[in-house]
């Protein structure tokens, strides 16, 4: 019964390493230190820094995050000023998809005025550890490193068809120095392409 | 003989372009099953999404295999990407080759995934006995010999 036991632990460590379970609102928000497409420099983000910070899981070929980077980087410009950062990060396998390779990145970002990091999660580790599952998704932590929102930007990625603003409600309470009021949302997108 | 009827029936399906309906409410989608099936499997999908381009042959092998017994309606959630159109989604199935029904859904994606209880993940398939109870799911690409296999032993439990 014992090495039954142990052994169903095992398969489900190993299930968990695959990908990660979903980082529960009120986690502490995982560190991270990637490489910058933009400028090919280290970007550290270190939870707990005294910033409220947005982390979004993107990429370059995925047509459903494709659609919302208008409004992320819209949202971006908007928030900045109120003093929060935004981290986008690309945790796609570069090996089986070349449109994922840091030029084709640097390419995107530049091209489209990105006005925030554009990070590699070359061993998508950092999308792991998130328990990010589709692009775009979105966390929301807060200055003390506690996650206050995951989910979907809006949604909808057409203006016109949008009911719910899922990341801009959560910066909106969260200046507001308010409890977010929907803190979890169903993020929809391409399944991440994971590096085995 | 009565295989051989059936599969010229099912044949002569396959030679007309793909059926593709609107709809907006996630609770009509049940209304696209023929009567006669058994179980009735909605495979939701969608043309931007890799894993559901992968499994769409899959998909074509469990409805021959199993039709009429089971049933299949696709749903797509193109429609979430805002330059979509249904042209593009009715080529798609001619080239794939897809006879059964199709619904190219143009509803609120949170509504759906809260109808069917997935979360935002796909492709997910699900299947429903003529009660509308759940009696199975797959989340991402199906193979068609294992999902053939889960069906049937669900269609012997149910004589």
């Amino acid at each position: 019964m014992r090495k039954l036991f142990v052994f169903l632990m095992l398969i489900g460590l190993a299930a968990a390493a695959c990908i990660g379970d979903e980082l529960a609102v009120g986690a502490k928000a995982p560190q991270f230190a990637l490489v910058n497409a933009i400028d090919g420099r280290t970007v550290a983000f270190r939870p707990g820094d005294g910033k409220l910070s947005v982390v979004v899981f993107t990429c370059n070929q995925c047509p459903y995050a494709k659609a919302f980077e208008p409004r992320i980087i819209e949202l971006a410009r908007q928030y900045q000023s109120k003093g929060v950062t935004f981290y986008a990060i690309d945790p796609n396998d570069e090996s089986q998809y070349a449109v994922e390779s840091l030029a084709e990145m640097k390419a995107r970002a530049t091209g489209r005025g990105y006005p925030f990091p554009y990070l590699k999660d070359g061993d998508s580790a950092t999308a792991r550890a998130y328990g990010a599952r589709v692009t775009p998704h979105v966390y929301v932590i807060d200055g003390g490193g506690t996650l206050r929102y995951r989910g979907y930007v809006d949604d909808s990625a057409k203006p016109e068809e949008r009911r719910t603003t899922g990341l801009s409600n959560a910066l909106d309470d969260l200046l507001a120095g308010k409890p977010v009021s929907n803190q979890t949302t169903r993020a929809f997108g391409c399944t991440i392409k994971w590096k085995s | 003989m009565r295989r051989v009827i059936v599969s010229i029936l099912f044949l002569a399906a396959s030679a007309s372009a793909a059926e593709l309906r609107d709809v907006r409410d996630p609770a009509k989608i049940k209304d696209a099953f023929p009567a006669a099936a058994r179980l009735r499997v909605v495979n939701i999908w969608a043309t931007w999404c890799v894993p559901c381009v992968a499994e769409m042959p899959e998909l074509r092998a469990v409805a021959t295999a199993l039709w009429p017994d089971v049933a299949l309606v696709g749903v797509s959630m193109d429609d979430m990407i805002p330059e979509a159109t249904r042209s593009k989604v009715v080529a798609f199935l001619d080239k794939q080759k897809i006879s059964y029904t199709n619904l190219y859904y143009r509803g609120n994606a949170d509504d759906l995934a809260g109808f069917f209880h997935f979360e935002g993940e796909i492709p997910v398939t699900i299947a429903f006995d003529r009660g509308g109870k759940e009696v199975w799911r797959h989340q991402g690409a199906i193979k068609s010999a294992d999902t053939i296999a889960e069906l049937r032993k669900l269609l012997r439990r149910m004589r």
